[in-house]
């Protein structure tokens, strides 16, 4: 049972096309999605996600339960940086800078593998919350704070960068794409409910399978050409931690759901986010904070390693570690 | 004809609001924004579009100015070019209409 639900994960529609575009990258093929329309791919899919949670939000009432399940998504959020710094700088001998904008993406959140793990238990029969998407939108933020100060600590203090203005990193994180449209989208179907849903339904719903793959044809294509060109920049321990830290931090998730009055669904999204790397949110925030850092290192990580590894092994490992913390 | 100085900066796209204050701080009367396709640095090709926070992405900015004008800015633009991903020239051009710069 255990690996007929992982077999059919790997071998959905989703993860294929994943599959499609990464092989293509690799073997340096020159297709390409038209940037514009995989930017508007992106808000569609946050729309959807977003609109679907708050629907379902907008049946059940939230309790303590809810709360609790908040509070422990935004200190995994703002703990596992600390974490992965230090098995950064232990394996990998990486600087303390470049550790520490590469740590805050491991804290934050990728919203597209957090779709594909909703999808994946949609195909399993596993029922999931609505609540899930802003526990999503919650976990996007802490980790930059981790990465800030980690970055910072024990640094002489540098001046200011010309041109800087106060607030941008805060207007930056806060007010990034794919926090105004998620959690936008989730306020959206929250007041609308039901009734608001069955007239876009047509638009949000029925297409949304075939749009996500698209998407994650683009993905594949952007994942891969990131691995092509930025691998180079990496040694051993440094790869290696784009699939053991998602791990490290699968197992602390799934440890603290065992802890927890949830739903297995909701356990497995909630290790899913855990084990997620950021791709959108982080790198631009850590441009504006970090400047010095490599992006090549820490989007190679989050995009071209860890991504892949969550969405064709992790996602149905992830169900079955839910399975047995909470089942 | 009058001469004045075409400033070309190349940065990466997330300090392009720092270099657009810089320049209006500093009372340039004008600039123009262009995005970049793909380019190499750093012994590494990159191309726009790659990645969707589009944090990789390089923006060209062109500006001509009264050399008054670039004597005060390019202290600060050698700060942003220190901290962020980036590559300045300045050249010489001459314009018909003086007072517009």
């Amino acid at each position: 049972m255990s690996l007929d639900l992982a077999l059919s994960t790997i071998l959905s529609p989703i993860v294929l096309f994943f599959v499609l575009g990464l092989g293509a990258a690799l073997l340096r093929s020159q297709m390409t999605v038209p940037e514009a329309f995989a930017k508007g791919l992106a808000i569609y899919l946050m729309m959807a996600i977003g609109l679907k949670g708050g629907v379902e939000m907008s049946k059940a009432a939230l309790g303590a339960d809810i709360a609790i399940l908040a509070l422990v998504a935004l200190a995994l959020s703002f703990l596992l940086p600390f974490l992965s710094y230090w098995a950064l700088r232990l394996t990998s001998k990486m600087d303390r800078l470049n550790a520490a904008a590469t740590a805050g993406h491991y804290g934050s959140i990728s919203i597209v593998t957090f779709v594909a793990g909703t999808q994946a238990l949609q195909f399993a029969g596993i029922p999931t919350s609505g609540h899930m998407v802003a526990i999503a939108a919650l976990m996007e933020v802490p980790a930059i704070v981790s990465a800030l100060i980690l970055a910072r600590r024990g640094l002489k203090k540098s001046g200011e960068v010309a041109g800087s203005e106060k607030g941008e990193l805060v207007r930056e994180v806060l007010l990034n794409a794919s926090v105004v449209v998620l959690v936008g989208s989730l306020l959206i179907g929250w007041v609308s409910g039901e009734a608001g849903m069955e007239k876009i339904a047509p638009f949000f719903v029925t297409p949304f399978q075939g749009v996500l793959c698209l998407f994650l044809l683009d993905m594949g294509l952007s994942a891969g050409r990131g691995l092509r060109e930025g691998w180079r920049d990496l040694n051993f321990g440094a790869l290696s931690f784009g699939v053991y830290m998602p791990l490290i931090s699968s197992l602390i998730a799934a440890a603290i759901c065992s802890l927890l009055n949830i739903s297995v669904g909701n356990a497995t999204l909630l290790i899913t986010l855990a084990a997620s790397a950021s791709y959108i949110a982080v790198p631009a925030a850590m441009r504006l904070a970090l400047p010095k850092a490599k992006p090549s290192i820490y989007l190679t990580l989050s995009l071209g390693i860890t991504f892949p590894f969550n969405l064709t092994l992790g996602i149905p490992l992830y169900i079955l570690m839910a399975q047995w913390a909470v089942g | 004809m009058y001469h004045k100085k075409r400033l070309e900066l190349i940065i990466e796209k997330p300090a392009f609001k720092r270099a657009c204050r810089v320049l209006e701080g500093a009372g340039v009367t004008g600039y123009t924004a262009l995005p970049c396709m793909a380019g190499y640095g750093g012994g590494k090709r990159w191309q726009r579009g790659n990645d969707l926070s589009a944090s990789r992405d390089m923006v060209m900015i062109v500006s001509i100015l009264d050399e008054d004008i670039l004597e005060k800015i390019i202290t600060e633009i050698e700060n942003l070019i220190g901290s962020h991903i980036g590559v300045i020239s300045v050249g010489n051009v001459n314009v018909i209409r003086d007072d517009r710069f």
